[in-house]
C-alpha cells in the first residue's frame, strides 16, 4: 500500500503527459492533493517488495519521512497551478513529468533500504534532467539538464560506495544495518551519503549545476529549488543522521561543508542581479544551513525548516516568474514591480521575510531553532551561522527591493494569470500559517507529533543573531540601491574551475584515449597487414572468383527460375567467397590447433 | 524441441535461399521462420524445471568414437540468453530496411538464428565450437555483403581476428575433452568433474579467456568491433551486438568457469582488472566518438566490462558466497540487458542511416521536431544504457557491482567511474542528435513508421519490464547453480 505514495503521482503524470485531459493544470493539481492526503493516511505505514530475491526493496514512513511526504505535493499543488497558468510550450509533459518527478521524490521519502533510496534518488535525477531540458528546442537548456544530471550523479556514487560498503559488510541493505557498521565501511557509508545529498543539494562543490538549471522553465525552478531534488540532499541526511553521526568526521565534515555553502552561496546570491539565479544561489546557502544543523545532530530542526524554505522559495520563484512575465526579463535592473504588480509584490513579502528570517515569519523560528542547534556543537559552529544568516537576510531584502520595491512601472500593464497570483496566495499563506511556530502551543505539537529534538537555545546566540539579521537587512537595502553589474563569473567562479580542473582535462584524455585506440587500430592493421597478406592474398584471389562466380551464378539466375538454380547462385556468390579461399586457411588452423591441442597435453601429463 | 528451435531457421534459411520466392515477401517469411525458435524456447520456458541442472535435454549419437554427439539443454542462463537472442532476431529481421537482394539477406539472417540457438542450447563442445565459426560465417556475409562504406576490410577484420579466438578455443576444448576419463565433449559431464589443474588448467584457462575475449570484447582485442557496427547495416549491427558478442560472454561462463573453475579462481583478479579495463577504456573512448555508431559501438565494450567483472569476481572463490551469486547474475542479467539495449540503441542508428546516410552526430540536431517517435524512443534505450533506475541495465550493474565491492572493492570502486562517463556520453549524444536547433537540410526528416515503432517499442517494454521487476529473469537465471563451489585455490 505505501508503494502507492510513488506511484499515484507517476502514473497520473504519465497518462496526463500521454492523454491530456481538457483542463490539465486542475488535474494535475487534484492528483497532488490526493498525494499529499495518501501521505498523511500512510504516516507509519511499511511496505516490503520482492524486487529480487538477494535485494528486496523496502518502504516506511516514520513520522519525520510523513512531514516530508505531505509537504512535498502540498508545495507541488501551487506549483502546479502556476505551471498551467504560466502557459508554456508542450503543457501536459510539463505537467505530467512535475508529477512523476514528486512521485521520485516520494520514493525516497519512503525508502527504508539503500536500494529502494537509490533508485527513487537517481529517477529524481533523471527528471530533473527531462524538467530543465524542457524547452528542447532552444540552444541552452539540454546542455544544462545534462550538466546537472551528471554533477548530481557524480555525487550519486558517493550513495553506491555507501550501498556497496554497507552490504559487503553485512550482507544487507537496509537502513537498520547502517547502524551495525563500524570501521572502514561505516566511514565510507557515512562519507558516500554526505557526497550524495552534497550533489543533489547543490553544495560546494557541485554548486554550480543549481545556476544552470536556471535554464528550465520557472515552475520547474520553483519546484526543484524547494521540495524536491535539493530536499532530497537535506532529507537523505537527516534521515539516516545516526549513520553521519557514528561516522568518523563526517558529522563534522558535513557541518563544515554546510556553512561554507551557506556562506558562499549567501555571497554569490549577494552579487546576482538575474532574479532565478538569487533565488537559485541562496537555495545552496539555506540548504547549506540545514546541512549544518544534521551535522550538528538536530535531524528534525533541519527539516522544519526544510518545509518552512520550500513554502517561501517556491512562493519566490512564482513571484519571479510573474515578475518575468511582466517585464519579459529576468534582469533585476528596472524590475520594481511594486507599483505595477502590487499584490504580488505583497504576497511575495511574507515569503522574502521569511528566508530573511525575520521574526515572526516562520523562517525566522526555524532559523533561530539551527542557530541553536549549531550553538550545541560548538561556538565556532554558532557564529558561522549568524554570519550566513546575515548574509541571507542581506540578499532576500535586496531581491525583494530590487524586484518589488515601487519603482516607474504603472500599474494594469500586464495583468499577472488568475493562476499564478492564486499559487502565490496560496505559498505566500502557507508560509503566514507555519510562522504559528512560534507560538509555544503549536511548537510543542509539533516537535512531538514529528518526533523532533528542539536544541535548548542560548540568549546571547539568539540575541547576536538577531543582531546579524537586522545588519543584512540594512545591507540588504544599501545593496538593492546600486544592484551592479552581472557578475562575470556566476558562483563566485566556481564552474570556471570546475570547467578547466574536471571537464576539460577528462574530455582531453578521452580524446587521447581515441586517438590511442585508432592507432591500436591503424597499428594492427599494419601488424595484421603481415599475417593476413596470406589470407589477404588469398581473399583477393577468392573475392574475384568469386565474383566472376557471382556472375555466372546471376546468368544462371537468369534462366527459369528453378530452386537448384537459385541455390547454386547464391552458393556461387556468397558461400564461394570463403569456402575456396579462406577454406584452407582455416583448416589449416583447424589442424594446427588440433595439434597444439596434443602438444599442450603432453607437455602438461 | 530445441534441436527444432536451431533446425527450423536452418531450414528457413535454406528455403529462402533456394525457393523461387518473391523478394518482397522475404522479409514475412523470414520474420515467420524466425518466430518459431522463440515460439518453441517460450513453450520450453513454460514447462522449464528450475530445480537445477539442465531441462528439455535431448541427444543423439553423432560421432561416438570420440565422444562427439547432438546434445541440447538449458539451464537458466542458457535459456534467458537464447530466448533474448530470439526475440533480437525476430526484431532485426521484422525491421525494415532496404537491402539489395532481399532473399539472401534474409537467408543470412536465419541461418545466422539458427546458429545463436545452437549455441546457447548445445550441451556438446564441438557442436558449441562449430555454432561459434559458423556465426562468424553468417555475420562476415552479412557485414561484408550487406555494409556500407568499408565495409569489405571491416568484415574481413572483424573475421581474421575472431577466428584467431576461435583457433585459441579450440585448443582449450580439445585438451578439455582429451584429459577426461572417458574421451567426451560432452557439457554436462566436463562440468560435474572439471578435469584440470596445475599449470595445464592455467595455459588452457589463458587461451579460452583470449579466445572468448575477442569476440566479447574485452580490452586490449576489442579494435575490431567499432569498424564491423560502423559499416554493417543496422539490424545487423544489433544481431551483432545483441547476441554474437554474448557468444564470448557466455562462454567465459559456460567453459572458462565452469570447466576449469580451480585456474579460474586463481587468476580472477587479472581478469578482473580487464574488465575493469574494458569498462574505463569503452567509456573514455566512446566519450570522444562524432560517429554515432562508433559511440555506441565503444559502449558496448564498457557494458561487456561489466559482464566480465562479474564473471571473474563469481569465479574468484573469494568474499561471501551470496555476492558471488549476485555478481554473477548481474553478469547474466547484463547480457540480456545489452542485447536488448543495445541492439535497440543500433537499430535507431539503422533508422538514421535509412534516412540521412550518416552517422557523423555533429550533422544532426532537432530531430525531436520532426520525428518525437523515434526521439522518444532514443532517449528511453540511452537512459536504459547509462543504467537508470527502472529500466534494465540498472538492475545488471547494481548486482554486478554489489558483487565486485564484496571481492574487489577498489576495482568496484574504480569500475563506478564507468556509469559516470556514460551518463556524460549517452546525454551528450542526445543532445546533439535529437535537440537543439534543426538543421535546415534536415526538416524533412520522417519520423519512425508504425511498424519500426512497434518493433523498438517491443525491445525496450522489455528492457522496462526487466526494469521494474527483474525477480522472474532473476529467478530464472538462478545463478546460484553456476557458481563454482571450490574454495580458493582448489
Amino acid at each position: 500500500m505505501i508503494w502507492a505514495l510513488p506511484l499515484l503521482p507517476a502514473i497520473a503524470g504519465l497518462a496526463l503527459w500521454a492523454a491530456p485531459p481538457p483542463r490539465p493544470g486542475a488535474a494535475a493539481a487534484v492528483m497532488a492533493g490526493l498525494t499529499a492526503l495518501l501521505a498523511a493516511l500512510l504516516a507509519g505505514a511499511a511496505g516490503h517488495l520482492a524486487w529480487s530475491e538477494a535485494l528486496p526493496l523496502r518502504a516506511s514512513l516514520p513520522p519525520l519521512a510523513a512531514v516530508v511526504a505531505v509537504a512535498v505535493p502540498l508545495v507541488a499543488l501551487p506549483v502546479l497551478l502556476f505551471a498551467a497558468a504560466d502557459r508554456g510550450p508542450a503543457l501536459p509533459r510539463l505537467l505530467g513529468l512535475l508529477l512523476v518527478f514528486v512521485g521520485a521524490m516520494e520514493l525516497v521519502v519512503i525508502a527504508n533500504d539503500l536500494v529502494t533510496l537509490l533508485i527513487g534518488w537517481e529517477i529524481v535525477g533523471a527528471c530533473s534532467w527531462a524538467l530543465i531540458g524542457h524547452r528542447w528546442r532552444e540552444a541552452a537548456p539540454m546542455g544544462s539538464a545534462a550538466y546537472a544530471f551528471v554533477a548530481t550523479r557524480a555525487g550519486d556514487l558517493g550513495l553506491f560506495v555507501a550501498l556497496f560498503a554497507t552490504f559487503a559488510a553485512t550482507g544487507s541493505t537496509g537502513y537498520d544495518a547502517l547502524s551495525r557498521l563500524e570501521g572502514a565501511p561505516l566511514a565510507l557509508a557515512g562519507w558516500g551519503l554526505l557526497v550524495a545529498a552534497a550533489a543533489k543539494a547543490g553544495q560546494v562543490p557541485f554548486a554550480p549545476w543549481l545556476l544552470r538549471a536556471m535554464d528550465g522553465p520557472t515552475p520547474v525552478s520553483a519546484l526543484l529549488h524547494s521540495a524536491a531534488m535539493v530536499a532530497a540532499g537535506v532529507y537523505l541526511l537527516a534521515r539516516l543522521q545516526p549513520t553521519l553521526a557514528a561516522a568518523p568526521g563526517a558529522a563534522a565534515g558535513a557541518m563544515v561543508l554546510g556553512l561554507a555553502t551557506a556562506t558562499l552561496g549567501g555571497v554569490a546570491a549577494c552579487r546576482q542581479v538575474h532574479a532565478k539565479k538569487v533565488l537559485a544561489a541562496s537555495t545552496s546557502a539555506q540548504t547549506g544551513l540545514m546541512i549544518a544543523t544534521v551535522g550538528a545532530g538536530f535531524p528534525g530542526v533541519a527539516i522544519l525548516h526544510l518545509v518552512v524554505h520550500a513554502a517561501a522559495k517556491a512562493a519566490l520563484f512564482v513571484a519571479a516568474g510573474l515578475a518575468h512575465r511582466a517585464t519579459g526579463s529576468f534582469d533585476l535592473h528596472g524590475m520594481r514591480l511594486g507599483r505595477a504588480l502590487p499584490r504580488a509584490a505583497a504576497l511575495a513579502a511574507p515569503a522574502a521575510l521569511s528566508l530573511a528570517a525575520v521574526p515572526p515569519l516562520a523562517g525566522g523560528w526555524t532559523k533561530e531553532e539551527m542557530v541553536a542547534a549549531m550553538g550545541q556543537a560548538g561556538p565556532a559552529a554558532a557564529m558561522g551561522g549568524i554570519v550566513a544568516g546575515g548574509i541571507a537576510a542581506a540578499y532576500s531584502a535586496r531581491f525583494w527591493l530590487l524586484a518589488f520595491a515601487p519603482g516607474d512601472r504603472a500599474a494594469g500593464h500586464v495583468a499577472p494569470p488568475r493562476g499564478g497570483a492564486i499559487a502565490l496566495a496560496l505559498l505566500s499563506g502557507a508560509t503566514l500559517a507555519l510562522s504559528a511556530l512560534w507560538l509555544a502551543p503549536v511548537r510543542d505539537a509539533v516537535a512531538r507529533g514529528a518526533g523532533v529534538a528542539l536544541p535548548a537555545g542560548a540568549t546571547a546566540a539568539t540575541a547576536a543573531s538577531l543582531a546579524a539579521v537586522a545588519l543584512g537587512l540594512l545591507a540588504g537595502v544599501a545593496m538593492a540601491r546600486r544592484p551592479g553589474p552581472a557578475p562575470r563569473s556566476d558562483w563566485l567562479g566556481l564552474p570556471h574551475l570546475i570547467d578547466h580542473a574536471v571537464v576539460r582535462p577528462v574530455a582531453a584524455l578521452a580524446r587521447g584515449a581515441a586517438r590511442l585506440d585508432d592507432a591500436a587500430i591503424d597499428g594492427q592493421r599494419a601488424g595484421l597487414g603481415a599475417a593476413t597478406g596470406l589470407v589477404g592474398g588469398v581473399v583477393g584471389a577468392t573475392l574475384r572468383a568469386s565474383r566472376a562466380a557471382g556472375r555466372g551464378g546471376e546468368r544462371l539466375a537468369d534462366l527459369p527460375s528453378r530452386g537448384g538454380a537459385r541455390l547454386a547462385s547464391l552458393t556461387g556468390r556468397d558461400l564461394g567467397r570463403l569456402q575456396t579461399g579462406l577454406a584452407h586457411h582455416y583448416y589449416t588452423i583447424l589442424v594446427a590447433g588440433l595439434a597444439a591441442g596434443i602438444a599442450l597435453l603432453f607437455l602438461g601429463g | 524441441m530445441l534441436t527444432l528451435a536451431v533446425i527450423v531457421p536452418l531450414l528457413g534459411a535454406l528455403a529462402l535461399a533456394a525457393l523461387p520466392l518473391d523478394a518482397a515477401r522475404a522479409r514475412p517469411v523470414a520474420t515467420a521462420v524466425a518466430g518459431v525458435p522463440l515460439a518453441l524456447l517460450l513453450l520450453v520456458w513454460a514447462t522449464y524445471d528450475a530445480s537445477g541442472g539442465f531441462s528439455a535435454q535431448a541427444e543423439m549419437p553423432w560421432i561416438p568414437s570420440l565422444g562427439i554427439a547432438w546434445r541440447v539443454g538449458v539451464d537458466g542462463m542458457s535459456l534467458s540468453l537464447a530466448l533474448v537472442s530470439a526475440v533480437i532476431f525476430v526484431a532485426a529481421i521484422a525491421w525494415p530496411i532496404r537491402v539489395s537482394d532481399a532473399r539472401a539477406y534474409h537467408a543470412w539472417m536465419l541461418f545466422l538464428a539458427g546458429v545463436s540457438t545452437g549455441l546457447f542450447v548445445t550441451l556438446d563442445l564441438v557442436l558449441f565450437y562449430v555454432f561459434f565459426d559458423l556465426s562468424l560465417v553468417g555475420m562476415y556475409f552479412l557485414v561484408g555483403r550487406w555494409g556500407h562504406g568499408d565495409a569489405q576490410a571491416a568484415a574481413l577484420k572483424f573475421f581474421v581476428y575472431t577466428l584467431a579466438g576461435s583457433l585459441l578455443i579450440l585448443v582449450g576444448i580439445i585438451v578439455l575433452a582429451l584429459s577426461m576419463p572417458d574421451l567426451t565433449f560432452d557439457m554436462r559431464a566436463i562440468i560435474a568433474a572439471p578435469p584440470l589443474s596445475g599449470p595445464v588448467a592455467g595455459l588452457v584457462l589463458l587461451a579460452l579467456v583470449a579466445g572468448f575475449g575477442i569476440k566479447t570484447p574485452v580490452f586490449p582485442l576489442h579494435t575490431w568491433l567499432p569498424p564491423a557496427h560502423v559499416n554493417a547495416p543496422g539490424p545487423v549491427s544489433a544481431i551483432l551486438a545483441g547476441v554474437l558478442l554474448k557468444m564470448g560472454a557466455y562462454g567465459l561462463v559456460r567453459v572458462a568457469l565452469q570447466m576449469v573453475p580451480e585456474a579460474f579462481a586463481r587468476h580472477a583478479l587479472p581478469i578482473a582488472l580487464l574488465g575493469l579495463a574494458s569498462i574505463l577504456w569503452g567509456a573514455l573512448v566512446a566519450c570522444a566518438q562524432d560517429n554515432l555508431k562508433r559511440r555506441i559501438a565503444y559502449t558496448s565494450v564498457n557494458h561487456m566490462g561489466y559482464v566480465v567483472l562479474g564473471v571473474a569476481v563469481a569465479g574468484s572463490g573469494l568474499g561471501p558466497e551470496a555476492a558471488r551469486q549476485i555478481a554473477l547474475t548481474g553478469a547474466v542479467v547484463e547480457m540480456v540487458a545489452h542485447g536488448l539495449i543495445t541492439g535497440a540503441l543500433f537499430l535507431v542508428a539503422g533508422a538514421i542511416w535509412q534516412r540521412a546516410s550518416d552517422h557523423d552526430m555533429g550533422h544532426f540536431g532537432g530531430l525531436a521536431g520532426p520525428a518525437p517517435r523515434l526521439a522518444g524512443l532514443a532517449t528511453l534505450a540511452a537512459f536504459a544504457s547509462l543504467g537508470l533506475p527502472g529500466l534494465a541495465g540498472f538492475v545488471a550493474e547494481l548486482h554486478v557491482f554489489l558483487g565486485a565491492f564484496a571481492v574487489y572493492p577498489w576495482i568496484a570502486a574504480a569500475g563506478l567511474l564507468g556509469i559516470l562517463l556514460t551518463a556524460a556520453l549517452f546525454l551528450s549524444m542526445l543532445r546533439q542528435v535529437f535537440f537543439g536547433e534543426l538543421p535546415a537540410t534536415r526538416a524533412d526528416f520522417a519520423d519512425l513508421t508504425r511498424r519500426e515503432t512497434a518493433i523498438l517499442g517491443a525491445l525496450l517494454a522489455l528492457v522496462v519490464l526487466i526494469g521494474v521487476w527483474p525477480a522472474w529473469l532473476l529467478s530464472l537465471i538462478d545463478a546460484g547453480s553456476l557458481v563454482p563451489t571450490l574454495g580458493p585455490g582448489g
